[in-house]
């Protein structure tokens, strides 16, 4: 089960640089827009105090979400966030005014949550990985956004790493299997056999990363010269 | 401007590149394990446990004084741009506050990451920002300030169990990397 799911993240990440030149099925708006739009209606989405103003904002996130098209959004998932999340809030709400008054008041404060979260995913739905980054470098220092684009392009490599290590462990005997970790006294074997290797593969990989960019002359030049798929 | 001034601020504390991607590396995997492991047990601040330890593990393995800030401000970057975020553009601060509390814990005391007691102590001081963090975010949204208390300690107590969790494993994994000579 923890293979599978390893698996999945694994060509999601390896997917994510590569799928640039995927056609976008939605309206192609430049990354800079995009962020900017989604930042804009997350924050409107905290502003929102009235019904009206709400629908507003729920209107204009429908209207992008339509634009856009973002592919594999998880309805399920999406949906159980926000009834947990109701659930919570509308059963306080009620504990507090003592009657069924404040299920409407409950229900505007989950929806409000719920959008301001919202528009950040579409936008990750709609953008590649390797975009999202370029645009990084935008606002961030060049040194940043290198390190954040290097970790995300090797993340799969470190992952595949780990669940090797996981395997052999599970070989071993370890007792790290999902249902092993059921039960909280096993987890110092987690760490002994998993986390720390790890973290050692992670470190190796940062050092020998550091020294391909640097007999690259890394650093020469203030601004990125090259970006993968360039 | 704000570009300009960032990059001075990074040509003064200037990390090691290596440093730089493995505190990179925590934070990606900080945000990413959580995917990974799916802990769908329904108890808010679960999560906490991930967070809290990549951050004090990135400031236990490096001996970079703002290193869980700076892994912090990483992986709620990296959070908010990939979708995972459930605050919006606040996750970062969310991530930022935890991380400031952190090195702040290393900083004041430097014994930290060999003593239990005291991980457990900053950890659950840096998983209790939850309940600012969470406050917050409810007041921005207009909730009732005594359901947005109700709310904000329901979700602070369950951070700060998970979170004390995660930083009781710190010592035993910076122990181990000083043994097989990998930090100093």
């Amino acid at each position: 089960m923890a293979g599978d799911r390893f698996s999945r993240l694994h060509t999601t990440l390896a997917r994510g640089s590569h799928h640039d030149n995927r056609p976008d099925k939605g309206i192609p708006l430049p990354v800079g827009v995009k962020m900017l739009l989604a930042l804009t209606l997350s924050c409107l989405a905290f502003l929102a105090r009235t019904e009206t103003f709400l629908g507003m904002v729920t209107a204009a996130n429908l209207l992008v979400f339509v634009l856009l098209r973002p592919q594999g959004v998880s309805w399920w998932r999406q949906g159980r966030l926000f009834v947990f999340q109701t659930t919570v809030i509308v059963v306080l709400y009620i504990l507090r005014f003592g009657s069924l008054a404040g299920v409407r008041d409950g229900l505007l404060i989950s929806w409000q949550l719920f959008l301001a979260f919202w528009p950040t995913m579409v936008f990750a739905k709609t953008t590649s990985q390797a975009k999202i980054v370029r645009a990084m470098n935008r606002i961030m220092p060049s040194r940043m956004s290198f390190v954040m684009a290097t970790c995300l392009k090797f993340a799969p490599h470190l992952l595949e790493e780990v669940r090797d290590i996981y395997e052999g462990q599970v070989l071993r005997g370890a007792r790290i299997l999902p249902k092993d970790l059921a039960r909280p006294w096993n987890w110092p074997d987690l760490v002994h056999c998993v986390v720390v290797p790890a973290v050692v593969q992670g470190m190796a990989l940062a050092g020998n990363i550091a020294m391909a960019a640097r007999v690259r002359d890394f650093g020469l030049h203030s601004r990125r010269t090259c970006w993968p798929g360039d | 401007m704000m570009k300009r001034l960032s990059a001075r601020f990074c040509e003064k504390f200037r990390l090691p590149l290596k440093d730089a991607l493995f505190l990179g590396f925590c934070a990606v995997f900080a945000v990413l394990t959580r995917v990974v492991l799916r802990l769908h047990l329904h108890i808010s601040g679960h999560a906490m446990i991930i967070k809290v330890f990549f951050l004090m593990l990135a400031r236990g393995s490096t001996p970079c004084l703002y290193g869980a800030s700076f892994t912090a401000l990483l992986a709620g970057t990296a959070a908010m741009f990939l979708g995972f975020a459930k605050a919006g553009p606040l996750i970062i601060v969310k991530y930022l506050v935890t991380g400031i509390v952190i090195d702040a814990g290393a900083f004041l005391l430097p014994m930290l990451f060999r003593s239990y007691v005291l991980c457990a102590l900053v950890a659950g001081a840096a998983s209790s920002t939850k309940f600012f963090t969470a406050y917050g975010i409810n007041a921005l949204v207009g909730m009732d300030p005594v359901v947005n208390l109700q709310r904000s300690l329901l979700e602070a107590a369950g951070a700060v169990v998970f979170g004390v969790a995660g930083g009781l494993m710190v010592p035993m994994v910076v122990r181990r990397l000083k043994a097989y000579d990998v930090i100093k």
